[in-house]
């Protein structure tokens, strides 16, 4: 008991991944000695500007890319490749074109581990059930081309909840929203990773963005990286209180976090630009 | 909505229709007045010519069962052709190490067209069917083939990795995110092949039909070469080749149809 208490979910200890160019064989540095322990039940944003290695330290998290040295542990157990135990929505929602929306957010239950041993019957209530959660009711028999940048998002969403990953791993999923419909489906997000339930029930989910604000919004602690090599810059505790809603983004307490944030990043991003 | 597109395209139909079949018609005329100053005991066809003789052989059935027996032979060539071909273009398109390995032997064989594999196709299999079969689905094989591996090395990579973090197999991933991916590509292949495919039977049965002094291999082609070197029938050979035109026409309709159908994700 107490070694679950203390034990983190994720670990990432002195992780780094250099890529090869493919012809020419030069190495890049994309993510340097990156340590980092992520407790269950928290919410973590990555942030940090565009090639510092945001993407890469979740796809080895996801399992999709390994690092070329250290070690990175769920559970206490390393990490050897894919698993449906730790879900991914990706930048571009990764939807199956040619599959209705319902058949996207079933194709884990129905294709993969989650739905093993599962009676067909208790799928497709489970598919039901996601539709209800992202309130996609009614549009259940489209394509994705045929629905918005933000039903499309929900879509991704309840595909990734439907699976039931004990960890969620989200890759930028509001980037492409416009700025009104991202602040409604922040509240939502929150509302759906369980926000409102004690705290052994939630989801442990690293989230990746560059928008100040969001992280902020929703973190439990706020991860901000720097490039070239890609390290961790800080880890600062978001310590404003949940729930949160609306009122907080008046706190003045966001106003001094998301301040910090813009500190450790500011001059990376002015060299950006320049 | 969809009523007053209706309208507006019914509405812009007719004149359309008019404006392109009204060059065919002017020529058809003019063939047909053409011919009719000639003496009366040349072979040249003529349009009332082709008209009364495609009669006398759709009456004599002699056009039916030709063209049965070469559509037959298209249709199980080019099932012959589809198999191998989407089987070894997914491969290709899936494994860099089989695409290294087996594209050399393809694109030196690409080049040689049908009818250069006949000679080879007739001393293996004889005059008949066989041989043609062999010859369409050597056709038909090379569109699929490497449209088919396009489509599959072309999968959008981020399909595949979301399927395997959701825990799917390597085999359930080929068959429910490759495929379906490489679905537009696979279909433009086999609309490719089956139109080769019609070009090479009517080729190769018109050989054929050389190759046996005009024995009883049958199909279109060799009815053209019937008439063409021993009835010496103009007449006969023109039907043919409309025949075949307007064959192949509608295979490229249907598939296209058959496109949309299967494809209702891509507007």
């Amino acid at each position: 008991m107490s070694d679950t208490m203390t034990r983190p979910k994720l670990r990432l200890d002195h992780v780094t991944k250099e890529f090869a160019a493919p012809r020419t064989g030069l190495r890049t540095v994309a993510v340097s000695d990156v340590s980092l322990e992520i407790q269950a039940g928290d919410f973590v944003c990555i942030v940090g500007p565009s090639g510092c290695g945001k993407t890469t330290v979740m796809n080895m998290i996801a399992g999709l890319d390994k690092p070329s040295s250290g070690t990175i542990e769920i559970d206490g157990a390393p990490i050897t490749g894919p698993g449906a135990d730790r879900g991914v929505m990706f930048q571009d929602y990764a939807l199956f074109p040619w599959l209705t929306v319902r058949d996207n957010i079933g194709f884990g239950l129905r294709n993969g581990t989650p739905g093993r041993g599962m009676a067909a019957n208790d799928v497709e209530e489970r598919i039901s059930k996601h539709i209800e959660l992202v309130r996609l009711g009614g549009a259940e028999t489209k394509y994705p081309h045929q629905i918005s940048g933000g039903m499309r998002q929900r879509v991704a969403l309840a595909r990734l909840l439907a699976n039931g990953p004990d960890v969620l791993l989200m890759d930028e999923p509001l980037g492409a929203l416009d700025a009104q419909t991202r602040l409604i489906l922040q509240a939502e997000l929150l509302r759906i990773w369980g926000e409102t339930a004690p705290r052994e029930e939630r989801k442990t989910a690293v989230f990746i963005t560059h928008d100040i604000a969001e992280a902020v919004f929703l973190s439990d602690s706020v991860v901000v990286m720097s490039s070239h090599p890609g390290r961790i810059r800080a880890v600062l505790p978001i310590d404003l209180p949940r729930p949160r809603d609306e009122h907080v983004r008046a706190h003045p307490r966001f106003a001094q976090l998301s301040e910090e944030i813009w500190e450790l990043i500011r001059d990376e991003a002015y060299r950006a630009i320049a | 909505m969809s009523a007053t597109l209706a309208l507006s395209s019914a509405g812009r139909r007719t004149p359309d229709m008019l404006r392109a079949i009204a060059l065919p018609i002017t020529l058809l005329v003019a063939w047909q007045l053409w011919a009719m100053t000639l003496p009366d005991d040349t072979r040249a066809p003529s349009p009332a010519s082709v008209v009364a003789a495609f009669v006398r052989l759709c009456a004599s059935g002699n056009l039916p069962i030709s063209l049965a027996q070469s559509f037959g032979r298209v249709l199980v060539g080019f099932a012959i052709g589809l198999v191998l071909g989407v089987s070894l273009g997914t491969l290709m398109g899936a494994s860099r190490a089989v695409r290294r390995n087996i594209e050399p032997i393809i694109e030196s064989f690409r080049p040689i067209a049908p009818m250069a594999v006949l000679p080879i196709a007739i001393l293996w299999f004889g005059t008949g069917t066989p041989a043609g079969l062999s010859i369409v689905g050597y056709a038909a094989f090379f569109p699929m083939l490497l449209s088919t591996a396009q489509g599959v090395s072309r999968t959008d990579r981020n399909l595949v990795q979301a399927a395997r973090t959701m825990g799917v197999s390597r085999f359930r991933i080929l068959a429910k995110v490759i495929v379906p991916a490489a679905l537009p590509s696979i279909l433009l292949g086999a609309r490719l092949g089956m139109g080769v495919a019609w070009t090479a039977i009517i080729a190769a049965e018109l050989a054929v039909g050389a190759k046996s002094g005009g024995g009883s291999s049958g199909g279109i082609g060799q009815m053209m070469f019937i008439f063409y070197s021993y009835s010496i029938d103009m007449n006969g050979i023109v039907v043919c080749m409309i025949v075949v035109g307007v064959v192949a026409l509608f295979i490229d309709r249907l598939f296209r149809i058959a496109e949309r159908h299967l494809i209702p994700w891509r507007q």
